[in-house]
């Protein structure tokens, strides 16, 4: 079951309102809210989301994770879905 | 009125960012996934010609459609993660809106959604145990609001979205999306309206997998011969594994459409790889 929150993370990161700003300020505590293990926890801490694939997180899924890096913060791939 | 027109078009968002700072921001982003693909970088005049061919292609095709004066298209893409994700990921899915819209960067689209024609479309499908998905309330994303930028950038006629499930496996078979297309046709020709379909995606890439940045062309360039050749039945015998191993599983939305048209040859075809990630394929057929 944790692919499924480990993806819905990811997911959350791409469309849910907030969700970017929360895991920014606090990540343990915005990830705390998806029933993860300890592999996939780290793995999303490495800011890496080559690590993610290999643990079962969809691959278009697994880029929104560079959400939480500022050097993309500006970046205009996220203007568009 | 009979079913007048079919294109397909790659639905690649750097298609529709400009060439220069636009590109570099999503290639900047691109090669963090991709780092081995960073050593074909195209330059700036590359990437200007690509978006010229890309709206060369666009053109013919937008003229075909208009030419056919349809009164609704079809929108034939695949979800990326923004309507559906693993809670509930449909096969097909029939957009009965009424009306729908999508933002791409600055573009901001808004469509009338042509929900009698969807339903007709249901209908049909449950009478021919084709069973489709269903809803009421989708956004628009890159894999519809790309080509629709060039081929329908004002919302002069309403369109209909119809989903494929190209990313998630499993998968439909060319064959089923072959046969949804056929299934389309007859609808389309036994409605009041004229109806032109646009399949979107492809060709050969390998988003977010290890083999991203990878363009099988030749299989690309095969698959385009077939349609100018007319074999549109044939290519319903294509395996997924040959989709999946060229990076094609998206040429099932055009699989749809292939249906559509059958083995009426495709008028024009255009492809140009973009050394980024993606093969971008067009094609026209004149019904």
């Amino acid at each position: 079951m944790s692919r499924y929150h480990l993806n819905r993370f990811l997911f959350d990161l791409k469309m849910k309102p907030g969700a970017v700003d929360q895991a920014r300020s606090d990540l343990d505590t915005a990830l705390s809210g998806y029933d993860l293990s300890g592999e996939e926890v780290a793995a999303l801490k490495t800011r890496d989301p080559r690590q993610l694939r290999p643990l079962g997180a969809h691959g278009m899924l697994a880029l929104y994770l560079m959400r939480l890096d500022s050097e993309f913060d500006d970046n205009i791939y996220w203007t568009q879905k | 009125m009979p079913f007048v027109a079919a294109v397909a078009a790659s639905h690649a968002p750097n298609i529709l960012l400009e060439p220069g700072a636009e590109w570099e921001e999503f290639m900047t982003l691109h090669y963090r996934m991709a780092p081995q693909a960073a050593g074909t970088k195209p330059s700036l005049e590359a990437q200007q010609k690509l978006r010229q061919d890309a709206e060369h292609a666009f053109s013919v095709l937008r003229a075909d459609l208009e030419s056919a004066r349809p009164d609704v298209l079809i929108v034939v893409a695949n979800d990326q993660f923004v309507n559906f994700f693993f809670d509930n990921i449909p096969t097909f899915f029939v957009t009965l809106a009424d009306e729908v819209r999508g933002q791409f960067t600055r573009h901001r689209f808004h469509y009338r959604n042509h929900a009698d024609l969807g339903r007709a479309v249901l209908k049909a499908g449950v009478d021919a145990g084709l069973d489709l998905s269903f809803g009421e309330d989708i956004e628009l994303q890159h894999t519809q609001l790309v080509p629709l930028h060039f081929l329908l950038p004002e919302p002069e006629i309403p369109i209909l979205p119809i989903f494929v499930n190209t990313w998630i496996d499993p998968l439909p078979t060319p064959a089923r999306c072959y046969a949804l297309g056929r299934l389309i046709r007859e609808v389309a020709d036994a409605a009041p309206e004229r109806v032109a379909m646009l399949a979107t995606g492809g060709l050969s890439h390998f988003p977010g997998s290890p083999r991203i940045g990878e363009i099988d062309t030749t299989f690309d360039e095969g698959l385009l011969e077939q349609m100018r050749a007319g074999q549109g039945a044939a290519l319903a015998d294509l395996t997924l594994e040959q989709l999946r191993q060229s990076g094609n599983t998206e040429f099932l939305n055009w699989m749809v459409t292939v249906g559509a048209v059958s083995d009426t040859p495709a008028a024009d075809t255009f492809y140009m790889p973009d050394h980024v990630a993606t093969g971008w394929g067009f094609a026209s057929w004149k019904i």
